[in-house]
């Protein structure tokens, strides 16, 4: 057993061959993820009940079941049903690509419905208040006042729940989809050598984190620029 | 629905799987996060480099990639081990159960760290400097002071590391472990109903998730009884 750095170098540009499909697989998720978090919320706290409830069962159901398993369901469970087959999402749901992307957004868009809400009721209430003496309606108070400070504070939880699709995205190479997982397990399994390569990847991963914490870091700083002490 | 009937017994002994998994995973995640968090803590340079190291690297990759490595990783050293030994050996590898136990612990376990690191910081130094006088040694001020007062404070991020930890056993499918997911395939392979067997084992994780939620609900309300206002 040794390690074999030409392995190394030879299989890190095959790998960075998915990096293409990881990427589009995590901003395709996150942007439809984010949508549908949007739209979780504003029925969350609409104060409706026929609103509120589907919603609260919905985050309950994708929060508490496996990423990957509901994965499993959409790729290979739809099928069986034949509604399924006639409808129009079929296109997306016969490819493995789509499946991944609509599994992925299902489950962050539940996460980060319960990050936005968090934001939201960490608004400080006296600002809405003044809001409405000033003669705002509910829609601009929440659109002007509550929405661009619920964002900042939510931005930290929001920017860990991006590296945890980053690396769920991973999971797509179990409904044999070919992202850099995918190939590394190709290679693994031709070649044998798990550790050059499974750690090569590791690597790649980390640095993908590194950028997406660094990002958010300087967005953060931007956002709450007006707090930051004069020095 | 008739589908599953005749699977009914495979899915608990899967299921018995997932718990005994999540029981050896738990006590193993609570060691490392103790270990990584008493290593952050100190104040040993070489503890701390290694402690961030851990949490950087598990925190930042994929799960799956993780569970691979080790996985296949401990397969190809311990066959290599046993080539030395006697050369007609092919293949020998780690349990699935073990390997997978240990590296989803080692995943939770970096999470648990800053967990942990967190509430111990969160205790008032004050209780600590008042064992100190009373005499108590560093081991008894650990056991009798420090950890009565953080488990309290580690409660509630920790009940969602319980969460994160018992969704990850599904992975560990994917190594071939015969779980609940690992039966639900073997179940479709008979019976051509992927959509019934996997919303079966969605159904069987959602129960244990609401087992743990409420759980951790009773253990925080334990935790607290000093706080609440007498009636």
């Amino acid at each position: 057993m040794s390690f074999d750095v030409a392995l190394i170098i030879d299989s890190i540009p095959k790998m960075l061959m998915g990096i293409g499909l990881t990427l589009q697989l995590l901003f395709l998720s996150l942007l439809l993820g984010t949508a549908l978090a949007i739209i979780l919320l504003l029925m969350r706290i609409s104060g409706r009940w026929y609103l509120s409830v589907p919603t609260m069962v919905y985050i309950y159901i994708f929060r508490g079941t496996p990423i990957l398993v509901q994965i499993f369901i959409i790729y290979y469970g739809l099928p069986q049903l034949d509604f399924v087959r006639d409808s129009i999402f079929w296109p997306i749901l016969r490819e493995p690509f789509g499946c991944a992307v609509v599994a992925l957004s299902l489950n962050t868009g539940a996460y980060v419905s319960e990050i936005f809400r968090g934001g939201v009721l960490g608004v400080d209430r006296g600002l809405t208040e003044a809001g409405a003496a000033l003669g705002l309606s509910v829609r601009h108070r929440f659109v002007y006042i509550t929405a661009p400070i619920a964002i900042r504070l939510s931005l930290p939880a929001y920017s860990n729940d991006v590296i945890s699709l980053q690396k769920s995205t991973a999971l797509a190479s179990t409904i044999t989809l070919l992202d850099m997982t995918g190939i590394a397990r190709t290679i693994v399994a031709e070649t044998y050598a798990p550790y050059e390569i499974f750690i090569s990847l590791m690597i790649i991963y980390l640095i993908l984190t590194w950028v997406i914490q660094r990002s958010f870091g300087w967005i953060e700083k931007r956002m709450s620029r007006h707090i930051r002490s004069e020095a | 629905m008739e589908a599953i009937t005749g699977w009914w017994d495979d899915y608990f002994w899967g299921s018995l799987v997932v718990v005994k998994l999540f029981f050896v995973a738990l006590f193993l995640t609570v060691l490392f996060g103790l270990i990584g968090a008493a290593a952050k803590l100190s104040k040993n340079r070489v503890a701390n480099t290694i402690a961030n190291a851990y949490t950087v690297i598990f925190r930042g990759t994929p799960e799956i990639l993780v569970l691979l490595l080790f996985y296949f990783g401990s397969a190809i050293t311990l066959t290599a081990i046993a080539q030395a030994f006697d050369p007609e050996i092919k293949f020998v590898d780690f349990p699935p159960f073990w390997a997978g136990s240990f590296a989803i612990a080692l995943i939770i376990g970096s999470y648990a760290t800053e967990t942990f690191r967190g509430a111990f910081l969160g205790v008032d130094a004050g209780q600590i400097e008042a064992a100190r006088a009373l005499g108590l040694s560093n081991l008894k001020t650990f056991v009798y002071v420090r950890i009565p007062a953080m488990w309290r404070l580690a409660l509630p991020p920790f009940g969602n590391h319980m969460l994160s930890l018992i969704k990850d056993t599904a992975l560990i499918a994917i190594i071939g472990l015969e779980e609940t997911l690992f039966v639900a395939e073997q179940a479709i392979g008979t019976t051509g109903k992927p959509f019934t067997m996997y919303i079966l084992v969605g159904a069987i994780y959602l129960g244990f998730s609401t087992i743990i939620t409420l759980t951790v609900m009773v253990l925080e309300k334990y935790a607290n009884r000093h706080l609440e206002i007498a009636e």
